[in-house]
């Protein structure tokens, strides 16, 4: 059965089509919620809801973009409108700490990983989330537009921006 | 750090960037397919289910009905000249965006009232049926607007309608199941999203602007 099928069972109801769209994309719906968060219990809670808000919603969904490009724009915006709840009530946890403790990269060296991880996230959210998805996730330009909402040029100009900032801020980085 | 360095840094990122544990993929899909299928909410989620609901269309029909009774009455069939016409033009489409802001304003008002008296964890069982039969019948509205013109218009609006969405659900499922947890995550989530200060601020605004 393919995606589009899928779809259709899951909007009347087939909860076993439910399962098996839920299989093919959760893998990687929780990695881009885990590398928009650094924490495992905060990724666990954004793919839940992205999922519902999906399912909630597939009648909408029209097709144009992939149903992946659709489906990894709601978890972003999950995540970045959980990310600005936190910031304006200043519950942010400590990143830095919590990356450190969660990270199972162990093979990066410690100290410039830290580096890294830090000068990610003190990027603002627009040049971390394009830097997190462009270089870390490995999405297309074309397809972080689709993700964020902006034309594909502000993409390009943000993750050069964001390179340029990261740049910077591991500069003074000696090994 | 030298150019080549920081290319290489770059290029490893996928590897070193906050590499992903595995994903609890049978404790996510369960909480998902409570959300989604165990819920009587779930006939509401297709646009094809939720107009061959009979209750639901009923919901919508209401909606429309209440929405029409706000438009002015059509006026007979004029003698009028070509340029009182046109201009009947965006007198209509004006009508219509009141008619949705009424709506809307009225809906906030009773989204409001809902959180408010959102009951603490020692709540009755009495009292949580009611609060999710009426949060059943607020997201019924809810869904409604996401898809209006009104919410198409105001992203701020559509924002706040997207948080209530998933909190009315949350709260019109304590109507089958019910724990300490339950509402202490949905009076997180309020919190966590201001939800009630953005409630509160919608309806100050729709109303200012009547």
């Amino acid at each position: 059965m393919n995606e589009a099928e899928l779809i259709a069972r899951i909007i009347e109801g087939d909860r076993l089509a439910g399962r098996a769209l839920y299989d093919m994309h959760a893998p990687r719906v929780f990695s881009l919620a885990y590398r928009l968060s650094g924490d495992p219990e905060k990724a666990r809670e954004f793919t839940q809801d992205a999922f519902i808000r999906a399912f909630s919603r597939l009648s909408q969904f029209r097709g144009e973009a992939a149903f992946s490009t659709w489906l990894h724009r709601i978890v972003v915006t999950v995540v970045s409108n959980a990310r600005r709840n936190e910031v304006r009530f200043g519950r942010e946890v400590a990143l830095d700490e919590a990356h450190s403790i969660e990270s199972t990269a162990a093979e990066a060296e410690p100290d410039l990983k830290e580096s890294i991880e830090r000068a990610v996230n003190r990027l603002s959210e627009a040049y971390r989330t394009t830097l997190i998805l462009h270089d870390v996730e490995g999405y297309t330009h074309a397809e972080i537009a689709v993700m964020l909402g902006v034309p594909e040029g502000t993409c390009k100009s943000r993750l050069s921006v964001a390179r340029a900032q990261l740049r910077e801020a591991l500069a003074a980085f000696k090994e | 750090m030298d150019e080549d360095r920081f290319e290489e840094v770059i290029s490893d990122l996928p590897r070193s960037f906050n590499a992903p544990p595995p994903p609890p993929l049978d404790e996510m899909w369960g909480v998902i397919e409570d959300a989604h299928f165990n819920s009587p909410l779930s006939k509401l989620t297709s646009r094809s289910s939720f107009l061959t609901t009979p209750w639901l269309a009923a919901a919508t029909l209401l909606v429309g009905i209440g929405i029409g009774a706000l438009l002015p009455r059509a006026k007979p069939p004029a003698t009028v000249p070509a340029p009182v016409a046109q201009s009947a033009v965006p007198r209509e489409t004006s009508a219509v965006a009141d008619a949705y802001r009424d709506q809307t304003h009225q809906y906030l008002g009773q989204a409001a009232a809902l959180l408010i008296s959102l009951p603490a964890s020692d709540g009755s069982k009495t009292a949580d049926s009611a609060f999710a039969n009426k949060a059943a019948d607020l997201l019924v509205t809810t869904r409604l607007l996401i898809d209006s013109p009104a919410a198409s218009r105001d992203v701020k609006l559509r924002s706040l309608l997207d948080d209530l969405e998933l909190v009315l659900v949350q709260i019109a499922r304590l109507r089958n199941e019910r724990s300490r947890s339950d509402l202490d995550l949905i009076h997180q989530a309020v919190e966590q999203g201001d939800v009630l200060s953005r409630l509160n601020s919608a309806v100050a605004t729709t109303q200012s602007s009547e």
